[in-house]
């Protein structure tokens, strides 16, 4: 049977032509092409959307361009001290970091969690195929994640230094090869690492364990990059920075040295069509495809074996008595109750609705404390050296307290914020949304549920964030009293639009959870609504001081308009809820 | 009781008809067998009458509730298995009994009876503490089942309930179609197995493109029948659905 019609095991064309069918299925589905083609063309359903995306994309041309100033300001800088190309590997470097932060979360759901595996697993394909096809869709999904750290360095260095054919020809290949070695290195890990958890009846607590232990090692890469690039701290001298400064590309070399594929690219990049140039595109080209063969072929071994039987679990078959029965079957729950108690259980027991909603407010403080401690020499909090970047924060910020709450208020309300699980809250529910519908608990109180839980995620992340601005940004008891205040009020209007966001247009259909959170536009859509709703408190805040308010009464007013606003909000997600529930078929 | 009037449906802006002017009684105490052919509407009416669709025109009551206008009292008389057992998975079997058991406000004398009683019949008390995620799909359509028998609903709508059971379970969900019905209340179910719908149900009505072509009890259906050949179900099926 195996071969037969397309020419055995290893019938090149056949086989080539099978993979590349499987990547583009693999493709359209993960995008949802025939979806949004059907609604855009035909139902015409979501030319709102398409266009408010578009609007919002304009939003941020002026953030796009306040990175080319300061690009072009760091290079000429950097120019007269030959260290120009190291912006390009700050580029590069930033955007595979961000690769390898995202890929994690990427590969673990899409080689594992996805639920067309139940589909292609059967199939005639080999375990390779089926992996390959997953892998093009995260190298995809990645080009959009480092489009924004990367192309504004690329394309604006190109421009300002004249750059000939060469560097945007290799500026492209580069650019195609960036995400395939940190997921390759990912997939790698993940791969082998299933594989010895899918043999073990805790799986969802080893793949919460192993996913935490992949990302705080790469915010660990993160620190000893932060390290390498820095310099040395504060025992640098002055004849080191001196001798560091003249000595062209010293800086590139010393960024690259961790991870070289950030120097080949640079010098990829930078040296077009010379002999230099070639060389280092070669070489990362090289390395990323060898790096891609050896993943599918232990992917080959491993990968059919990590992921068959994966969602099975087994329980032990335990008959309870009639008492420990009794004790265990409630009464008396309010249906809001019992409503959040699901939300509950559902989001912490999923390991990626955990890792991407609950502990990334936890993770955004952290990621915080590590870039306090960078080049502290093991300092800590309470160093106050010359090498401690916390100490020109604390010095930008103390000038005036009104801007020490603010700042600490708007660095909590981030914190609270930043987690997508009130913009996914409906979405989360999937195909199981029926069981919602027909229970007989008003929208409202559904919603209200919701709300509680979602709430709960965001004083999470503001208490955090809150506790991390404390001990690094020595802020005062009484300015973290306000800062909490206004951050908890501003959480109860943020948490309201994103789920109004994800209530208006509920993503339901999706195979994968990671739909459901990460790549979930709703996600997306509430972060631009966020920026928009805090870009609004800033202007209020300048037209208070602007009113020449005192401190207690500018905060007392802000935090008295966000109070009312959040009130007024609240009520109206709740009747939200009640006519959108019944439409959403 | 289920009553539609005059209901209809359509989709894509009213290009295709789902369910076309559908009048339709369903008495207290009758077990009403919903037959068609695969896309005849079956299920746009089932999901309308438990309020997952709306009509675009017509009425529906449940127990002289009007879905659209009082849905919460009609959500409480009634409860839905749908054909395919789409349940939180990462609930416990019990921790899923439980809350519905909370939402439709069980008392906690009947909750522990009713689940006691149906867990033992569906051979699922050795598993009521495990992750749903760890259940045969039979076993899943069967907590379904015991979630929807849990609050004793006065109605029950129910999708396609026998596929994926095993023959004893598929018996005992029939035996307990009848003592529901038997007690005054209302079983409204679709299926595509004709002896089922022949030995078990009061009526029978059959859809057709959307439309009801057939409704009665079986002799009033082999009455309708023009045919000599006409005995069975499967046959007056197969004549009404042929057009």
């Amino acid at each position: 049977m195996s071969g037969g019609a397309r020419g055995g095991e290893g019938g090149g064309v056949s086989r080539a032509r099978t993979l590349g069918t499987v990547i583009r299925v693999g493709v359209r589905s993960n995008f949802g092409l025939a979806i949004i083609k059907h609604r855009l063309f035909k139902e015409k359903k979501d030319r709102w959307l398409a266009w408010l995306i578009a609007v919002s994309f304009l939003g941020v041309v002026p953030l796009f361009y306040g990175v080319v100033l300061t690009v072009q300001n760091v290079y000429d800088i950097l120019k007269p001290m030959g260290q120009e190309r190291a912006l390009l590997s700050l580029g590069f470097l930033a955007g595979q970091f961000l690769i390898l932060m995202f890929g994690i979360y990427y590969v673990i759901s899409a080689f594992y969690f996805s639920r067309d595996l139940e589909l292609l697993i059967p199939l005639p394909l080999r375990p390779a195929e089926v992996m390959t096809s997953k892998f093009a869709v995260i190298v995809i999904n990645e080009y959009l994640t480092v489009a924004a750290v990367v192309l504004p360095i690329v394309v604006t260095l190109g421009i300002i230094s004249r750059a000939g054919v060469g560097y945007w020809v290799n500026a492209a290949l580069v650019y195609a090869a960036l995400p395939v070695i940190p997921l390759a290195v990912v997939s790698l890990v993940v791969v082998a690492m299933m594989r010895f958890i899918n043999v073990s009846r805790k799986k969802d607590a080893l793949i919460l364990i192993g996913s935490i232990l992949l990302i705080a090692l790469a915010l660990g890469v993160q620190v000893v990059l932060g390290r390498t690039a820095g310099g040395g701290g504060p025992e640098t001298n002055a004849v080191a920075v001196a001798k560091f400064f003249t000595s062209p590309d010293s800086l590139l070399n010393r960024i690259g040295a961790f991870f070289p594929p950030g120097i080949w690219a640079t010098k990829a990049v930078a040296g077009g069509f010379t002999g230099q140039g070639l060389v280092n595109l070669a070489l990362l080209w090289a390395v990323s495809l060898g790096l891609f063969v050896g993943m599918v072929g232990l992917a080959e071994m491993l990968f059919y074996r990590g992921v068959v039987g994966l969602g099975e679990t087994t329980g032990k078959k335990r008959r309870l008595t009639r008492d420990q029965m009794s004790r265990r079957v409630t009464s008396g729950r309010r249906a809001v109750a019992a409503v959040f108690g699901r939300e509950w259980k559902i989001m912490n027991r999923t390991p990626i609705f955990l890792l991407n909603g609950t502990l990334v407010a936890v993770i955004f403080p952290a990621i915080f404390v590590l870039m306090a401690t960078i080049d502290t020499g093991g300092g800590g909090a309470g160093k106050s050296g010359g090498g401690d970047p916390m100490v020109l924060l604390r010095a930008m910020i103390s000038a005036n307290p009104l801007i020490i709450i603010l700042a600490t208020a708007l660095f909590m309300t981030i914190c609270g914020s930043i987690n997508g699980t009130a913009s996914s809250t409906f979405s989360r529910e999937g195909t199981q949304f029926w069981i919602s519908r027909v229970i007989p608990v008003a929208p409202r109180e559904q919603a209200a549920a919701k709300f509680v839980h979602s709430y709960l995620v965001a004083a999470l992340g503001v208490v955090t964030a809150g506790a991390v601005a404390a001990i690094f940004l020595h802020v005062k008891a009484a300015h973290m009293a306000a800062a909490a205040g206004l951050s908890l009020v501003a959480g109860v209007l943020l948490t309201v639009v994103g789920m109004a966001i994800d209530l208006a247009r509920p993503l339901l259909d999706w195979t994968n959870p990671q739909k459901a959170i990460k790549q979930n536009l709703n996600v997306l859509l509430a972060m631009l609504a966020d920026i928009g709703i805090l870009t609004i408190v800033f202007f209020a805040v300048k037209a208070l001081v602007k009113a020449k308010l005192g401190t207690g009464a500018a905060l007392g007013v802000l935090f008295a308009a966000l109070a009312v606003v959040a009130a007024a909000s609240y009520t109206a997600l709740l009747k939200f809820a009640d006519r959108r529930y019944p439409a959403i078929e | 009781m289920i009553e539609l009037t005059h209901v209809s449906k359509s989709y894509n802006k009213g290009k295709v008809k789902a369910v076309d002017d559908l009048t339709l009684t369903v008495e207290p105490g009758e077990i009403f067998g919903f037959l068609g052919p695969n896309g005849a509407g079956k299920t746009t009416t089932i999901k309308m009458i438990v309020g997952l669709l709306r009509p675009d025109a017509g009425r529906i009551t449940v127990e002289g509730h009007d879905v659209a206008k009082e849905p919460l009292a009609a959500k409480q008389v009634t409860t839905y298995v749908p054909d395919f057992p789409a349940i939180y998975e990462r609930l416990t079997g019990l921790e899923y009994l439980n809350f519905i058991g909370d939402v439709y406000g069980v008392p906690k004398a009947d909750r522990l009876e009713r689940i006691n009683k149906w867990l033992e019949i569906f051979e699922l008390a050795p598993v009521v503490t495990n992750p749903i995620q760890s259940y045969s799909h039979g076993m899943k359509q069967k907590i379904v089942l015991t979630a929807a028998l849990l609050p004793g609903p006065r109605v029950m709508v129910l999708d396609e309930p026998l596929v994926g059971l095993d023959p004893r379970a598929a018996h005992q969900l029939k035996e307990m179609f009848r003592e529901h019905c038997g007690a005054g209340k209302t079983l409204f179910f679709s299926t595509h197995i004709m002896e089922v719908a022949e030995k078990l149900c009061d009526r029978i009505g059959i859809i057709h493109r959307g439309r009801l072509v057939a409704c009665g009890t079986m002799d009033e259906l082999k009455a309708m029948d023009r045919t000599e050949a006409g005995q069975s179900l499967e046959e007056i099926f197969l004549e009404v659905t042929e057009k």
